[in-house]
């Protein structure tokens, strides 16, 4: 498939932001979160619930991912393109269940996070779930228009991923470096993956409405969700007694500290996605990312097994 | 999960939660539209073709070392070769069919050439002793297009570690450093000097920076004591055999290095097989499973839009669901209720000799 992606020769000093045509494989992880306190960024409640919404959220959205890939796979006419589909899927399984247990964690800290969870499983699963009862065409086509959404997804998925992995925010709040390295782990795997889902895409249906319907179907019902989600960690939170209450104002200022994504950057990110040349290879570094891999303790403490 | 009862209010509310009904409505409606004009893939746009593979002429097999020889490959008509970056390997298929990855060597920068050196493995699956014996220049190979499974970052200081042949992959990694000016150092560890290929070449990118230990003169390498000539936080590039591989892993934690990089080979080999049969479906023919394949590459011969992904029994991408027949787990991935209800992952769980599974696809 032809791919418009920039020079990539290593200069002196500057790495090359971009690998073509890496070979992805999931690599296992192994997370202890026995000690991790509920608000694992010291004294930032807001913040905290606010990257806690990952938690929420992805779990059921990157098993939904699974489900339309392997839905997808039959459609898929190049071995390349196959093959970095099937590392994805490989990838996507492992990041959900390492969700899965900081989910599990926070329930047994007291904060139930499952009348929220229980309405996401009904958006992935019934909302966006396959409908066998369609005809072939139109079966065909909703494979299609959900990859467009998950290459939508994908997006943010690695705007998010290049955020963890330049975030010394987090660090300098002390925030837990278990948590910091699972963001930063899964960030770096999104970062590594990005063009996957975008390629896919373009694979089965290269046309310009098919993208921007994506995005202007995912983009904002994700914000939505998100925003939902941490107003409910925030009011579920049993050691704040509801006395929080979200605002733009204190979202401001935790970016401000390097805490969270600052609001502009990611609106100017969503708009990139309009643009004709847009490629995903253009957003994040993979030298950065395969770097941190290399290094983060919960794949090298798998991977020594 | 119940799919019938739309989720309840969010805080409690006596009422069913309004986003989500509005959710749902649209969730029913939509399907339903797509195919129509503007909301299907346009019937004029030709479908996507796969991207060939290469076919090359070897243009130069020379012995370079004892037991190493040295391939070039050439595009037939003198063309440009798709680009590729240090760490990328390619897939040779031989005229006997066998089909071998090997590590490019070569210089990326020389658009012209692919070069790929092979050890002899005289007790081995027989690609390398073909690649030896009868492949000549002239002869024409079919090559899949590079991959890159072993990507160089361009820490600022890095050691490579390199075992016999496995100086493949880091030679232009190591080219590459010198050129991005970055703080290097390569050992390559092997039996005797003279099975060391590539060494002239390694020095003349700078002496000082390349360190050659052999068996014979060195004795056996100690993996703590290799990666004691990391720098501190230093990124390690390691390639060569597996016992290598796996000291390196251990001793990294109480070494000055702060990563490592390896490729990854997926699937391990088979260990304790014994063959057995599976049934695709009750009205599936039964096949055997032989006692070194795993259950899932023979189901994938009959079905080979099989979703599978790590092959090593972690990430569960390929389960399926057993019908009949008692399985053998070995994966680390599946619960105890999971595997009550029949779950299993074909990729590395298989069953005990004569028995036969029944799968559901």
């Amino acid at each position: 498939m032809p791919r418009t992606t920039p020079s990539r020769s290593l200069r002196p000093g500057r790495p090359a932001s971009v690998h073509d045509n890496l070979v992805l494989e999931p690599r296992d992880v192994h997370f202890d979160w026995s000690q991790l306190p509920l608000h694992w960024i010291p004294d930032e409640p807001m913040a905290t619930h606010t990257i806690n919404v990952l938690h929420l959220l992805l779990p059921e959205g990157e098993r939904w991912f699974v489900k339309v890939f392997k839905e997808a796979l039959p459609l898929i006419r190049d071995e390349q393109l196959r093959e970095e589909v099937l590392g994805f899927i490989g990838q996507e399984a492992i990041h959900a269940e390492a969700h899965q247990e900081v989910l599990d964690h926070l329930l047994a800290q007291g904060l139930d996070p499952r009348p929220y969870v229980r309405q996401i499983s009904w958006l992935f699963r019934r909302v966006l779930g396959d409908r066998p009862a369609l005809t072939a065409r139109k079966r065909r086509e909703n494979i299609i228009e959900r990859v467009a959404f998950i290459a939508a997804i994908e997006h943010f998925t690695a705007f998010l991923g290049n955020w963890a992995l330049n975030s010394p925010g987090l660090d300098r709040a002390k925030a837990d470096p278990t948590m910091v390295d699972l963001l930063r782990w899964h960030g770096a795997e999104e970062v590594e993956h990005r063009s996957v889902a975008y390629d896919l895409m373009r694979h089965l249906d290269p046309g310009y409405l098919r993208r921007i319907r994506g995005m202007v179907i995912s983009g904002p019902l994700l914000i939505h969700l998100w925003v939902r989600g941490a107003r409910y960690m925030l009011a579920a939170d049993p050691s704040l007694n509801g006395s929080l209450v979200p605002t733009w104002g204190e979202y401001h200022k935790a970016a401000k500290r390097g805490l969270l994504p600052e609001p502009a950057r990611f609106v100017r990110s969503a708009l990139r996605y309009f643009g004709p040349g847009y490629h995903p290879t253009n957003e994040g570094s993979s030298s950065q990312a395969l770097a941190y891999l290399a290094k983060s303790p919960a794949a090298r403490a798998a991977a020594a097994h | 999960m119940d799919l019938e009862t739309p989720p309840p209010d969010l805080y409690g509310r006596p009422r069913a939660d309004r986003m989500f009904a509005r959710l749902t409505a649209f969730g029913d409606w939509y399907p339903e539209v797509l195919g129509r004009p503007g909301l299907r893939r346009s019937p004029r746009r030709a479908e996507s073709r796969p991207v060939p593979p290469l076919h090359l002429v070897v243009t130069s097999h020379q012995v370079i070392a004892e037991d190493v020889v040295e391939l070039r490959l050439a595009d037939p008509s003198g063309g440009v070769l798709p680009e590729w970056q240090p760490g990328a390997r390619v897939v040779l298929t031989l005229p006997s069919g066998l089909e071998r990855h090997y590590s490019l060597c070569g210089d990326p920068a020389d658009r012209h050439v692919y070069r790929v050196a092979v050890r002899r493995i005289a007790d081995g699956g027989g690609g390398s002793v073909e690649i030896h014996d009868e492949l000549h220049v002239g002869m024409r190979l079919q090559v899949r297009r590079p991959r890159n499974g072993f990507a160089f970052c361009g820490e600022p200081q890095v050691l490579f570690l390199a075992g016999g042949i496995g100086v493949t992959p880091l030679l232009p990694m190591a080219r590459a450093a010198q050129h991005a000016r970055i703080d290097w150092k390569l050992i390559h560890v092997g039996r005797t000097a003279a099975a060391l290929p590539f060494t002239e070449e390694l020095k003349a990118l700078d002496p000082n920076r390349v360190e050659i230990r052999t068996d014979d003169v060195h004795g056996v390498p100690d993996a703590a004591e290799l990666l004691s000539h990391a720098a501190c936080n230093a990124a390690v590039y390691v390639c060569g055999p597996a016992p290598m591989l796996g000291a390196v892993q251990r001793a990294l934690d109480a070494s000055p290095a702060a990563s490592l990089h390896f490729e990854r080979f997926g699937a391990a080999p088979i260990v304790d097989g014994r063959p057995f049969a599976i049934r695709l479906g009750e009205d599936g023919g039964t096949v055997t499973v032989p006692a070194d394949r795993s259950a899932l590459d023979v189901a994938r011969d009959a079905r080979p839009d099989l979703a599978y992904s790590c092959k090593q029994g972690f990430c569960g991408t390929c389960v399926l669901k057993v019908a009949s027949g008692t399985p053998e787990h070995r994966d680390r991935r599946l619960t105890e209720e999971q595997r009550a209800a029949g779950l299993m992952l074909p990729c590395v769980s298989r069953a005990a000799e004569g028995e036969t599974l029944v799968l559901e696809v």
